[in-house]
């Protein structure tokens, strides 16, 4: 991988990470429509994007700082109180902690057979137009169904599903914060709810996912570039940053179709090409 | 329940612990020692044992 290559992949990761359009959709199609000779299984690749994904989620953290405090404060009282107070932070603590547990469960005992099947560029390119279609059904669902609720009224049921609704994810194209809005959409929250918990429940997973892939940094077989490593990290944290900015304020008055819109196509083009032959998959 | 959710937190404990050590050799892809199913099952167990503090704590006044 050269230097061009991993910051590209960098801004890629920040960018498509929290869009609802796949990050690993595209980590698989860009460098194949590209002709990048690069081996996404390698000890280096995936040293490299532990690093991309500490970045992201150090952008959430970030981000959302002042929500996370709260919500800290007020899981932590509820803890030593042993039992609800009935606050705002205290119900998202729980939804998130609730909603954290099917993605954990499901992507430590799937992910790696999941994407050892479907990780390749034609089902990833299928996989892409249904996560468009996904939010086109969702969009017109919900707007026959109408309604607005505010996440502190979602039950920890709902959580579990959107944690479930989540884990869809784990198929490279299918978008894991546009299935956690999908689903929260279908549960009547506005777009800018269901974004919010999409974001806040990916922190944990995005974070984890990093922390726990922390010795990959470590693997001897790992060259890692440190000089690429450090500014792809920065760079994939300040462009999921600027995502994040970009994305809360858009969903307050608009809708997931544009990326609807973007995944089908992007997905029917990409399916074309690599299935014709015209670019080699 | 508060049997179930004490049980629940040593019987994913003792996974936890089982999985650290590479003992249990359920749903993985090579042999040894599996640290994040063992740091997944720990998870579960604290979370039992946070629903046990739940069920013995007094009962909640607002829900």
């Amino acid at each position: 991988m050269t230097f061009a290559q991993a910051m590209l992949l960098a801004i890629l990761q920040g960018f498509s990470e929290l869009f609802p359009i796949s990050s690993l959709g595209h980590t698989v199609l860009i460098p194949a429509l590209l002709h990048w000779n690069i081996d996404l299984a390698s000890p280096d690749f995936l040293a490299f994007v532990v690093v991309l994904h500490l970045g992201t989620a150090f952008a959430l953290l970030v981000f959302y700082w002042r929500e996370w405090q709260g919500i800290a404060r007020a899981f932590i009282a509820s803890i030593v109180r042993g039992r609800f107070s009935g606050s705002a932070d205290e119900k998202t603590a729980w939804l998130l902690v609730i909603g954290t547990v099917p993605v954990g469960l499901l992507g430590l005992f799937f992910e790696r057979e999941v994407r050892g099947l479907f990780a390749s560029p034609i089902p990833v390119a299928l996989f892409l137009a249904l996560n468009g279609i996904v939010m086109f059904t969702s969009e017109w669902l919900r707007r026959k169904d109408g309604g607005e609720r505010a996440l502190v009224s979602l039950s920890y049921v709902d959580a579990a599903k959107v944690g479930l609704a989540e884990s869809l994810a784990l198929l490279p194209g299918i978008s894991r914060s546009g299935s956690a809005m999908v689903a929260g959409l279908l549960m009547n929250l506005s777009e800018a709810e269901a974004a919010r918990f999409s974001f806040l429940l990916g922190t944990p997973v995005i974070l984890a996912a990093g922390l726990l892939e922390v010795p990959r940094l470590f693997d001897p077989l790992a060259h890692v570039a440190l000089v690429q490593s450090i500014l792809g990290g920065i760079l994939s944290a300040v462009t999921a940053y600027i995502s994040l900015a970009f994305l809360t304020r858009y969903f307050r008055s608009n809708d997931l179709r544009p990326f609807g819109w973007y995944c089908l196509a992007a997905g029917v083009i990409c399916f074309i090409l690599f299935f014709s032959g015209i670019v080699k998959a | 329940m508060k049997g179930l959710s004490l049980l629940l937190a040593i019987a994913f404990f003792v996974i936890a612990v089982l999985y650290w050590t590479g003992t249990l050799q359920i749903a993985v892809h090579e042999p040894g020692p599996h640290h994040k199913h063992a740091v997944l099952f720990a998870g579960l167990g604290i979370l039992c044992l946070i629903w046990f503090r739940f069920q013995s704590a007094a009962p909640s006044r607002v829900r």
